[in-house]
């Protein structure tokens, strides 16, 4: 449970001819991961892939493209058998492609017809409003036709310059057209400069521009109506095609594997061994299915494993199906290594635990374990199914705290009688009941506890938390250690903080004056110079850290009060400040029921952030910095995990 | 004849006092925090940018500054 699975390495050995027979065993076991043959200068060689593989990659690119055109998507399908698939797949693909091929040209081209019909529009537009049909604009000797965008009329200073002219100007557009003599060019630009003057092409076609624009809108109509066309033919081809492409996606990408398979194998001219990693449990299993493949000519053979091959073991995890969701926190992090315990199922405890004790309130607990099965049921896919775990964890966790706490969305559930006078709670009659005095800060321990009015004793209690996470932590630490370096490394390196710690407890209880003082403050040194031969200097530097490491615990306590402030903020702001029930209903009830939603909304959301993240970093940070190093490979077995298809 | 002086002796409310340390303390920290964080968190979404994987460590490497304001709100509530 605390460590990753026993692996063992092992080698298979025959002659190239059962080649093909093995590899397609190794894949269909889906248990051995193979470890990639070097080249080197010894006689191996890697091996050439089966059959052709160009071929079949080929089809793999044409079948992915295809999917991606017609937006294929990944959903439960009926498992197909894939040797019927894989007999007429080529003609299915080719049928396939002709007719995906066929539809996506004729898109490209309404496409393209629709740019070019809206260029034109665009360009015709200016010159909507002026009466001259378009063959007008061009194919003249002596005249010089200006047509453009103007900033006003510039008619009286054309006038000025020549009597021959001609000039159409649309103040909507501000386009003026003009027509003048070619000897008189110069001037009427420099006189249309000053009105700035912007050139406009003019589009060669006839007619009048008002009905060309009306011809070209009918036109876009109808190009617009047939591409929709052509994307309801796409989606009845992806209705008609999604089971064939997804599982001829699948059974061509298991048949690219296999082919590949050599690529990572050492070869002779006639043999080929293959090197890899399976968990030890199922060796025998291996050594069976490559027996019965290739009727016992292949050699399997178990290795011993080396100091070398413990850093590179690919690394699966061993946990009951209880604690594997919070292996996901594990990866967030990094996976451990094969020497190393495997934290996960502390993590199972403890991350929840602080959850928990963080948010502790169970009107919010419903509301997101509510969530969490919901999409748990709804949503189908693998990476989202283990979070939803833990966040179920979670808030079976901050159930149990919120019913020691007594808070419903920030409420308190029984009414608290303080020196400023009665605090009143959600259910009527339930009374606090006080247990005993806390020994900090004058305070009272009541059952519910009330976190707003225990905070100093809470501070000292989380920190305490943290006190005996973290020796968990180092103890941890002594373990690891001691099985990687041997005991003596692991007591100078782990067993000095414990020391240390147990010094600076004796010298406390030595300041009170239950023990000579003296005592304390060997002990302390005798750590202290543990810890220096274990860690160097690095070890008394971080000796503070024993103290802000412990603080950081106070965060329980901390984020937690956020957390009802936010809480109990809402509360009042909409049923006190905005409507007070008992008063009249009115428009401000309305008013203050929205704020009571919206204000929750958002804490229930920074419920899952702020204790999440607050509870993780205490993980990662505070107790894996004693003990953790992480960095192990994972364990990705040569196989495939069918989701399409069958073999039958 | 003369006016009799009076003088007048204004008292903060302790009370008054002690929240605005409180506030202080955590309005403070928290700045600084953000001041931490965003230097990490941008270099975590760079790195991020570069390999997905890391997504796990600059998230956790981005919180650990939040120690500081942790540390200005516990501070505000042994005041308050």
């Amino acid at each position: 449970m605390l460590k990753p699975k026993q692996m063992t390495r092992a080698v298979i050995v025959g002659h190239k001819n059962i080649l093909e027979e093995t590899v397609d065993a190794l894949h269909k076991a889906n248990l051995f991961q193979i470890e990639d043959y070097i080249e080197d200068d010894s006689e191996l060689k890697i091996g050439k892939p089966f059959g052709n593989i160009s071929e079949i990659s080929k089809k793999l690119i044409k079948i992915r493209s295809i999917g991606s055109l017609l937006g294929v998507e990944d959903v439960a399908a009926q498992r197909q058998d894939s040797s019927k698939i894989l007999t007429d797949l080529d003609d299915r693909l080719n049928q396939l492609d002709a007719e995906v091929n066929a539809v996506s040209e004729k898109k490209t081209e309404l496409e393209a017809e629709l740019k070019e019909t809206e260029s034109l529009k665009s360009e015709l537009v200016p010159f909507v409003n002026i009466d001259l049909d378009l063959d007008l604009y061009h194919g003249y000797e002596n005249l010089t036709v200006f047509a453009g965008h103007v900033q006003e009329n510039v008619e009286s200073e054309i006038s000025k310059i020549t009597s021959s002219y001609e000039l159409r100007y649309d103040p909507k557009a501000s386009v003026i057209v003009l027509f003048v003599d070619k000897n008189k060019k110069e001037e009427v630009a420099d006189a249309l400069v000053k009105v700035l003057y912007k050139e406009l092409r003019v589009p060669e076609t006839s007619g009048l521009p008002a009905d060309i624009l009306a011809q070209l809108e009918r036109k876009q109509n109808d190009i617009v109506k047939k591409i929709e066309a052509t994307d309801a033919e796409i989606e009845s081809l992806n209705t008609k095609y999604a089971d064939f492409i997804l599982a001829s996606d699948e059974l061509l990408s298991i048949e690219t594997q296999k082919s590949e398979a050599p690529l990572r194998i050492a070869t002779t001219e006639s043999t080929f061994v293959i090197d890899g990693w399976i968990p030890s449990e199922n060796y025998t299993n291996l050594e069976q299915t490559v027996n019965s493949a290739t009727n016992g000519r292949a050699f399997v053979s178990s290795q011993e494993m080396t100091k070398e091959d413990e850093k590179k073991v690919p690394i699966e995890y061993d946990n009951p199906k209880v604690s594997s969701p919070f292996e996901e926190i594990m990866n967030l992090y990094s996976r451990p290594t094969y020497k190393e315990i495997d934290p996960t199922s502390l993590i199972f405890i403890s991350f929840p635990l602080f959850y928990g004790m963080i948010l502790g309130d169970i009107g919010y607990a419903l509301i997101l374990l509510t969530m969490a099965v919901a999409i748990k049921k709804l949503v189908s896919s693998d990476a989202i199914k283990p979070l939803m775990n833990i966040l179920i964890y979670c808030q079976v966790s901050t159930l149990l705290f919120g019913i020691l706490y007594g808070e419903f969305l920030g409420f308190p559930l029984a009414s608290l009688h303080t020196y400023h006078g009665v605090e009143a709670g959600l259910i009527a009659g339930f009374e606090t009941i006080n247990l005993f005095a806390s020994p900090i800060g004058g305070e009272m321990i009541t059952y519910p506890v009330h976190r707003t009015h225990l905070v100093m004793t809470l501070i000292i209690v989380t920190a305490l938390i943290g006190v005996i996470h973290i020796n968990i932590g180092y103890i941890l630490g002594f373990i690891n250690e001691n099985k990687k370096h041997g005991f003596s490394a692991a007591l100078f390196e782990k067993g000095s903080w414990i020391v240390v710690e147990l010094g600076i407890l004796l010298a406390v209880l030595g300041y009170v004056g239950m023990l000579p003082l003296a005592v304390g403050i060997a002990v302390f040194l005798i750590g202290f110079v543990m810890l220096l031969k274990g860690e160097g200097i690095k070890g008394p530097i971080e000796l503070p850290a024993l103290l802000s490491n412990s603080l950081s615990y106070t965060r329980i306590i901390a984020v937690g009060l956020s957390s009802i402030y936010i809480a109990s903020t809402v509360n009042l702001i909409a049923f006190e400040m905005i409507w007070e029930p008992g008063t009249a209903i009115g428009g401000m009830t309305i008013f203050a029921i929205v704020v009571f939603l919206f204000g929750h909304a958002l804490n229930t959301v920074l419920s899952i952030i702020a204790p999440g993240l607050h509870a993780l970093r205490l993980q990662y940070v505070e107790f894996f910095g004693k003990f953790y190093e992480g960095g192990g490979r994972k364990y990705d077995p040569f196989g495939y995990i069918r989701k399409y298809t069958e073999e039958k | 004849m003369a006016e009799p002086v009076t003088s007048a002796v204004t008292m903060m409310d302790p009370a008054g006092l002690q929240a605005i340390g409180a506030g202080l303390a955590v309005g403070l920290t928290g700045l600084a925090s953000g001041i931490a964080e965003k230097e990490i968190g941008t270099a975590a979404i760079g790195a991020m940018a570069e390999n997905e994987g890391l997504f796990g460590k600059g998230l956790i490497l981005t919180v650990i500054p939040e120690t500081i304001v942790i540390f200005g709100l516990v501070v505000a509530l042994l005041i308050s």
